[in-house]
């Protein structure tokens, strides 16, 4: 049987690389660097491994409105809808996953400057 | 936020003529009354930035206010004996089978029981929750069990098996490992004290890979994942040896009359029953379409059709969650009016009982008589394409669907549904829970991805070319995939032209050469779509609109199936990719698939081909130093999404013209697997050619030609700045003249 492993993407991330959180912020659906593109497989790829699941976004108006959740490992098992975290634009969503996905994998918080929301 | 979800239901038959009667099989566990309507779908796609869902509603001849009952769907598949003299004709017995669990360990699971889970009476063999082979004999308030030591592995076959000796009083489970080293022997014998003599119950089945719930025989319960594989049972106390020399024995001499039953499960291969071999004639039927022609303990690698030697493929992969059919009451039915028109109809559900309003569609197609046109263009619904990604969970379950996509998932409410809600059955690209991939797909269950609104993928998208014909004024015919394959190539030959959509992906032979019958006989096909005439299926011999596919070793696939299980049990034919079957799609229609790019979409740019006077019907009022398609709701551009290429190497015509093409498509651009022979770098569309789609046009046989666009974005660009753009413009072009009967 051929498996697909989510820990299969092992990129390093340097966390003082700060210059591909701000690309990723100016252009969210690209087109992106090499490098970005190497930081957005590895995040993409693992799926959340810190988190109950997968963060998903559930199309509450269609191209109008976006709800975060989180998509369980799990068959089965309900998808969590965040109610509190919803956006107008895909672009605004991306940036809130990058930035979760970011503190998590580094460890870091993000300075000011790069914490805000997408304007 | 609409309620997508709140009340399901499937149409039987899914496409229907005028003038029959098409049942609708509905469900809601919320909703006791609803507002029902048939509608005429014109666009399924809800997105703002294009036309919209844009639905006509017919005067239908019934009772608008429907009332509605919660229907449960019951997965899981298993063979089912009824009841015999000669399963209570006995008291000592073994039992047993070659097996090649999945999930052993996950739940308890029965392997062959003649057992009631209400009353705990009879027998039964099986796993146990924690994956160890039990034997269970019980009556009259009493239990007796035996179970072996260690747990069984995933995917190792092993001979396992029980007996009871009802003189000795004693139980017996077995379990022989076929590769019994290096850390997969499980082989053990175990003994327990068992009873001297029982009473067995009364009218229950005898059920391999589950157990019968209670005595209704309609119900069942402990399904099995894995394969089985040449079940016996036989009215004797047998040591491992006797079992396996029974196992392995495909014929026995009428003289012993102690074989209760021996199951060949190679026999009826396409079908639902199951033989046995035995005096008795134990033939059982099986539920929810298990998948067959699957390798048994004995395939030797010496061929991978089961055709060539089917006594090495004597087992069946059961798995609990297999659904093909949601057995749901009818709750609506109607006979379409003999005026309507042929094509994509729903019909429409509304409520207003919660927090939100419920509005859910249930799809069928009405066709256009075979042998009545009402049109010169025919439209096809992809409806082999459509049962193949029927409930995909792809996005649900797969790892690398959020990488592929390039973003972060975006889900419908049906999306959140199906995580949930597993029993509505998956799609041939999923896997099952055990992991083994998801062959056959069928109608007799929602769909909801079939349908306006939710995802708008292959039935959303191909909405969007009907509205295209609404707003241009054309008139057209719909047919289906499934009544070409049934009909042939009559089903096309009454239209001057016929065009395929943005994704006829899945093709049985009888469609395919369908296809080449029509285009040599002078039939203009306009395929409008990418990834088309791709993967080989097969439709049930007998159940309508059901289809099976193996992914095999190459292609595109979402899973690989099992070496030596390629081949389809509906018909023995091969499947996997047209191509690795000798037919590239660039031999039927020009283009074949090369590669996908969901970073952005792209337009084309013209080519010297299009440039040439003797198509100036083509090319009339577009200019050719402009792109082509740099706009669209997918992507925004008309190529993208998944894309076919021009390869004369793999039977593009030479005859073709290859008017334009996009090969500028970024480093998104992902090449499929079998365009690639060796690892090396340099193999995305930022640095690779051959990752492209192409447009292109050439005449066939007797006046016929084809035109294609190699791209599923293309028909999502239609709608553009008022319907008044190059894609609309060319395709109109095409349209026109390949409806003009002056040969071409
Ligand atoms: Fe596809």
């Amino acid at each position: 049987m051929l498996v697909t492993y989510p820990e299969a993407a092992h990129w390093p991330i340097d966390p003082d690389r700060l210059d591909l959180v701000e690309e990723f912020r100016r252009q969210p659906r690209g087109p992106h660097g090499d490098e970005l593109q190497k930081l957005l497989h590895r995040l993409r790829w693992a799926g959340d491994p810190d988190q109950p699941g997968r963060y998903v976004l559930i199309v509450t108006q269609p191209g109008k409105e976006w709800m975060l959740g989180r998509l369980p490992r799990q068959r089965g098992r309900p998808i969590e809808l965040m109610r509190n975290h919803v956006f107008t634009s895909i672009a605004e969503a991306e940036w809130e996953v990058f930035k979760l996905r970011w503190e998590a994998v580094t460890g870091r918080t993000l300075p000011p400057h790069l914490s805000e929301k997408l304007v | 936020m609409t309620d997508t979800t709140s009340i399901l239901g499937y149409a039987w038959p899914m496409v229907v003529s005028p003038g029959e009667e098409v049942a609708f099989h509905l469900s809601s566990p919320s909703v006791s009354k609803a507002d029902a309507a048939v509608v005429r779908v014109r666009c399924g796609d809800p997105d703002p930035a294009g036309p919209g869902i844009r639905a006509h509603e017919m005067a239908a001849p019934f009772e608008r206010t429907v009332s509605l009952v919660h229907q449960v769907i019951r997965p899981g598949s298993c063979a089912i004996v009824a009841d015999a003299p000669a399963l209570t004709s006995f008291q000592s017995f073994t039992v047993g089978a070659f097996l090649w669990p999945t999930m052993p360990g996950d739940r308890a699971q029965t392997i062959l029981s003649r057992w009631r889970e209400d009353t705990q009476e009879g027998w039964r063999l099986g796993l146990d929750a924690d994956g160890h082979l039990e034997f269970v004999v019980a009556a009259g308030g009493r239990t007796w069990r035996v179970v072996t030591g260690a747990a069984l592995l995933s995917r190792e076959w092993v001979l396992a098996g029980a007996s009871w000796d009802a003189e000795a009083g004693r139980l017996a489970v077995m379990v022989r490992s076929a590769d019994a080293q290096a850390g997969r022997d499980r082989s053990e014998c175990v003994e327990a004290p068992g009873p001297t003599g029982l009473e067995w119950p009364a009218a229950v089945p005898l059920v391999i890979a589950a157990q019968a719930s209670d005595g209704g025989g309609e119900l069942f319960d402990g399904f099995y994942d894995g394969k089985i594989d040449r079940p016996r049972l036989h009215a004797s106390v047998q040591p491992i040896d006797g079992l396996h020399r029974l196992c392995e024995s495909m014929n026995f001499p009428m003289t012993d009359a102690r074989l209760i039953a021996a199951w060949d499960f190679s026999r009826g291969m396409a079908g639902e029953s199951v033989t046995d071999l035995s005096a008795h004639h134990l033939h059982g039927r099986v539920r929810q379409m298990p998948t067959r022609g699957m390798t048994g303990a004995n395939w030797d690698g010496s061929t991978d059709r089961w055709t060539d030697c089917p006594e090495q493929y004597g087992a069946i992969h059961f798995h609990s969650d297999d659904m093909a059919d949601a057995e749901w009451e009818p709750t609506l039915r109607f006979t379409v009016p003999a005026e309507w028109r042929s094509g994509f109809y729903a019909l429409r559900l509304r409520a207003d009982t919660g927090d939100e309003p419920v509005e859910s569609f249930v799809a069928f197609f009405v066709r256009a008589e075979l042998g009545k046109p009402r049109s010169r263009l025919a439209f096809v619904a992809s409806t082999g394409t459509f049962l193949a990604y029927a409930n995909s969970a792809l996005r649900l379950d797969q790892v690398h669907a959020e990488a592929m996509l390039e973003g972060v998932l975006t889900l419908s409410r049906d999306d959140v549904y199906i995580q949930e809600h597993r029993e509505v059955g998956l799609s041939t690209y999923d896997t099952h829970a055990d992991g083994s991939g998801w062959s056959i797909s069928s109608a007799r269950r929602p769909i909801l991805n079939m349908r306006p609104r939710g995802n708008v993928f292959n039935y959303g998208n191909d909405t969007h070319f009907i509205d295209w014909l609404e707003e241009t004024g054309q008139d057209y015919d719909v047919i289906t995939d499934d009544d070409i394959h049934r009909h042939g190539v009559q089903v096309l030959a009454p239209y001057t032209c016929v065009v395929t959509g943005s994704h006829p992906e899945y093709i049985s032979r009888e469609v395919w050469e369908a296809f080449d019958a029509y285009q040599r006989s002078g039939g203009r096909h306009m395929y409008l779509g990418g990834n088309g005439f791709y993967w080989r299926i097969a439709y049930h011999p007998t159940v309508p609109h059901t289809i099976e596919m193996r992914r095999g070793m190459t292609g595109l696939r979402t899973w690989e199936g099992e070496a030596g299980e390629t081949a389809l049990a509906f018909t023995g034919e091969p499947s996997s990719t047209w191509r690795s079957n000798g037919r590239p799609p660039q031999r039927l229609v020009g283009v074949g698939f090369d590669g996908q790019v969901f970073t952005h979409s792209s337009p084309y740019r013209w080519l010297d081909g299009a440039k040439d006077p003797v198509l100036s019907w083509l090319t009339a009022g577009i200019d050719l130093a402009a792109p082509l398609g740099d706009f669209g709701l997918r992507g925004n551009g008309a190529a993208g999404v998944e894309i076919d290429r021009v390869d004369w190497s793999l039977g593009s015509p030479p005859g073709t013209v290859w008017l334009a093409t996009a090969d500028r498509l970024g480093y998104g651009g992902t090449p499929a697997p079998e365009e690639i022979r060796t690892l090396h770098r340099g193999v995305m569309g930022d640095q690779n050619a051959q990752v492209r789609a192409d447009l292109v046009y050439f005449p066939t046989a007797n006046g016929g030609a084809v035109f294609s666009t190699g791209s599923i974005a293309w028909v999502c660009a239609l709608s553009h700045a008022g319907y008044r753009n190059n894609v609309s413009q060319l395709t109109g072009n095409v349209l026109k003249r390949f409806l003009d009967p002056a040969p071409l």
